[in-house]
């Protein structure tokens, strides 16, 4: 579509590899387009080529062929990444300078005035909860703490597109949050954001669409919500107080502990039955989980599909 | 990508190709036109410090005879420059450098001497530089067979030269006219009896004829000195008696001044001018 | 070029936060007050092994320390990933470069001046009249330098510290005894040996253009197209040195 905020046409990269170079395919014809004003997940197992293709298209990497636009630019235009920010995965940064210097560089890279520099990096710091570390030198910060700069510096220009490469990895579940906070504010502000990503409950719960990648090629991609059915695939029951030979045909005995039975039922009529014979045997229900395909069926699927 | 950016890229790069050009003549250039600007060059300057023997050892990290080729081949070149006109100053110590660095080294030894003796008309120094050689080489013979040249040759110290010769030939594989030589500059050194030995032990240990002949010419020599010596005194004496010169020798004889006439190797008698009281030999001793 | 401005200043404040620098510094001015004791076993005019040393040591260290800083510049950006956040902000690849490059410059513009006014307060401390023509010296000692950077940082663009600390310190030696190779092209008759050892000699750097050591010392005329020469020398090389960086390290894959 012509509004697409990103467009991979047919991305194609190899790399030589080996004492006597030989060239491996690491993305072997990737498509794909970003809407703007969305939440977009890039999954794949490690090796798929996910950060590759990032490195394509921050001009970190050169094709071979295919082409990149984003803004309807050119990728490597100044124009166009006036406009991005960038979190790379394990970030490094300068361990001379301090945070408010390390954030004030890339402000100054940005052509911000001074006046400007100081406000947003002030609100920054803030806002990825370093407000205090502003005048403590980079190489004295923890992990967590290098992430939140990292951060900090990817958004120092007011992205309209933000690229995030496993953002969540490394964070304690607190910092979890918060970074799914700020990506879900980006995208209330009527921003974009691209997320490379291997853990799948996150992707599932901000994520508005989402690429699949394996082996160097998009397998499946669109609206999460369509992917993913919400049809019931099947119900786990656990159950007292029946006995075993009246279980048989009814469902798959997954487990059995101190009198409990969990019982995989497939299909609505075989719940019933079961729940009806429960009643019959004056027996309890424990739990009953009805299960619907996840995002990493789906995955494991595709997975194994190639 | 776009058709505008693969335009761009291939701009720039033509760009970047003009300038690498452009900077690689513009370079050539300016090197060919520094080459004709005349660096006032003090003679000698790279000779400012050349440190100690000892010092150059320990630094050289074990490339010391390397160093030392490197070091005496610029002393070559430093020496056929005739623009450093006080370069014979530091010799021994350049020289001196590389024999620490290498003792071993032969050629620097001989050339070294063969600079100061002949450029620098320095036999002395010559000498130094040969003791040094010596001094590490104690079993070679090249070196104070080279020393007695230059003692013979060119200060005429014949005293010297008999020293060195005779080291020389005692040095194992010495060559047999270095104990020739040392005779020679025995009996120039007016050792008269040790020539006369060392010359009778050429004589009888030698090789061939023409050795033999060599020999027997000194040995005549030797004795001929002697013998015309006592003659001479005797004639003098008889002067002082007679008031006058003898007439022939065997006046001498007759006069109780010798015991009987001495007859040359040959068994010839010595010839005797009354007018000028010479007395000679009856030949010339290489031609007889 | 504002750009190029920034990253030039970050990497001159990057520069002089490195210990290596001091370190380097100290040893410069230990040898600077050492010579005075080795002034000591000369006979003569003591005051020109104090010159002649402190010049050295304004050469021996500018150009260790362009040499050691500017080989890592490039890869530790590369090595520590922290170009992957500078790339992609709007920033040409060879602002980068040209940025890193003028930002060791102006460091080491520092460093040799900071030497050079010790150095000359040594002097005039030893009863030597300030001699202007010191810093004469030292300016071209830092033209040499500034080669020596962009040499530094060309290596850099391609290979380990180590290796291109060896390679920049062979463009050294080699630039200072290249004028040697006249001696052999002397010796070698007419022909095609002789035309090749010429072209060689005009291709390799003569780093003995920007020596003024010996008219300093010696008190020498120094004739004026010596000096445009030699600056313009410098001037070209160095931009031949830097657009080959430029060419070499535009397309490089950051893997």
């Amino acid at each position: 579509m012509m509004s697409d905020i990103l467009v991979i046409d047919d991305l194609r990269k190899s790399f030589a590899t080996g004492f006597i170079p030989r060239q491996k395919e690491i993305l072997r014809g990737v498509s794909l387009a970003v809407e703007p004003g969305e939440i977009f997940g890039y999954l794949g197992p490690n090796g798929a080529g996910k950060t590759t293709t990032l490195k394509c298209l921050l001009g970190l990497v050169f094709p071979d062929s295919g082409s990149l636009t984003i803004f309807g630019q050119p990728h490597l235009s100044l124009r166009a990444r006036q406009r991005i920010g960038y979190l790379p995965e394990s970030p490094y940064f300068y361990d001379h300078l301090t945070a408010f210097e390390f954030l004030d560089f890339y402000a100054r890279l940005f052509g911000l005035k001074k006046k400007e520099r100081g406000e947003r990096i002030s609100g920054l710091l803030e806002r990825v909860g370093l407000a205090d570390a502003g005048r403590i030198p980079l190489r004295k910060f923890s992990r967590g703490m290098l992430q939140r700069a990292g951060l900090a510096q990817a958004l120092i220009n007011d992205p309209d597109l933000l690229f995030l490469d496993e953002p969540l990895g490394g964070l304690d579940p607190i910092g979890r949050k918060e970074l799914r906070d700020i990506i879900l504010e980006q995208k209330k502000r009527g921003k974009t954001v691209f997320l490379c990503s291997h853990i799948l409950q996150d992707i599932e719960m901000i994520c508005d669409r989402v690429a699949i990648l394996v082996s160097g090629r998009v397998v499946s991609s669109g609206r999460l919500r369509d992917l993913v059915s919400e049809k019931i695939l099947f119900t786990e029951i656990e159950i007292s107080g029946v006995k075993r030979e009246d279980l048989l045909g009814l469902g798959e005995s997954l487990a059995g502990q101190e009198g409990r039975v969990l019982l995989k039922v497939v299909g609505e009529e075989k719940v019933e039955e079961v729940l009806a014979l429960v009643l019959r045997s004056r027996g309890r229900v424990h739990s009953l989980l009805p299960r619907s395909l996840t995002l990493e069926d789906l995955f494991l699927d595709m997975v194994k599909a190639s | 990508m776009m058709i505008g950016a693969e335009r761009r890229r291939a701009g720039s790069a033509l760009i970047l190709g003009f300038l690498l050009l452009a900077a690689a003549g513009g370079t050539l250039a300016l090197k060919l036109r520094s080459e004709d600007i005349a660096r006032a060059r003090i003679p000698g300057s790279s000779l400012r410090f050349l440190p100690s023997g000892r010092y150059l050892n320990a630094v050289s990290l074990g490339y010391s005879s390397l160093l030392a080729d490197i070091i005496y081949i610029w002393a070559i070149q430093y020496y056929s420059d005739p623009a450093i006109t006080d370069r014979f100053s530091r010799l021994d110590h350049i020289f001196g450098v590389i024999s620490e660095l290498d003792p071993k080294y032969s050629e620097p030894y001989l050339v070294g001497a063969l600079i100061a003796a002949y450029e620098a008309r320095d036999p002395g120094l010559a000498l130094k530089v040969l003791d040094r050689a010596m001094e590490k080489n104690p079993q070679d013979w090249i070196y104070p067979f080279e020393a007695g040249h230059y003692a013979q040759m060119m200060m005429k110290d014949f005293r010297i030269a008999q020293e060195y010769y005779r080291r020389a030939m005692e040095l194992p594989d010495a060559p047999d006219i270095a104990k020739r030589l040392y005779a020679n500059a025995l009996f120039k050194a007016e050792d008269l009896e040790t020539a006369w030995k060392t010359w009778l032990e050429v004589y009888n240990s030698a090789p061939d004829d023409r050795i033999r002949k060599i020999a027997s010419n000194h040995l005549y020599q030797v004795k001929a000195v002697l013998d015309i010596k006592l003659i001479k005194e005797a004639v003098a004496r008889f002067q002082d008696l007679f008031g006058r010169p003898p007439l022939n020798l065997e006046q001498l004889v007759g006069a109780g001044l010798l015991k009987s006439l001495p007859r040359d190797l040959d068994d010839r008698s010595y010839a005797y001018d009354p007018e000028t009281g010479e007395v000679t030999t009856a030949v010339i001793p290489w031609k007889r | 070029m504002r750009r190029i401005g920034i990253i030039a200043l970050n990497t001159f404040r990057e520069a002089v936060r490195d210990r290596v620098l001091y370190l380097l510094l100290f040893f410069a001015g230990a040898t600077i007050l050492l010579s005075r004791v080795l002034s000591l076993l000369t006979v003569g005019d003591r005051v020109k092994v104090v010159m002649d040393v402190g010049l050295a040591a304004l050469s021996f260290f500018g150009a260790l320390m362009a040499i050691l800083i500017g080989t890592s510049l490039v890869f530790k950006e590369i090595d520590k990933k922290t170009i992957y956040t500078l790339m992609s902000k709007p920033l040409h690849r060879f602002e980068f470069l040209l940025g890193k490059f003028l930002g060791l410059a102006l460091t080491l513009l520092v460093m040799i001046s900071l030497m050079t006014v010790f150095f000359q307060a040594y002097l005039i401390l030893l009863g030597r009249r300030g001699d202007g023509r010191v810093f004469l010296a030292a300016l071209y000692i830092f033209l040499e330098v500034v080669l020596l950077t962009a040499v530094a940082i060309l290596f850099s663009t391609f290979s380990t510290p180590i290796l291109a600390s060896l390679f920049s310190l062979s463009f050294f030696l080699i630039g200072h005894f290249s004028r040697g190779l006249q001696t052999l092209i002397r010796k070698v008759p007419a022909g095609f040996s002789r035309s090749s050892l010429r072209l060689l000699y005009l291709i390799l750097p003569d780093l003995e253009n920007f020596n003024l050591k010996t008219e300093v010392v010696h008190g020498l005329p120094i004739p004026a197209n010596l000096l445009l020469t030699s600056a313009a020398y410098g001037l070209f090389y160095t931009l031949f040195i830097l657009t080959l960086a430029v060419i070499i390290f535009r397309r490089r894959d950051f893997t």
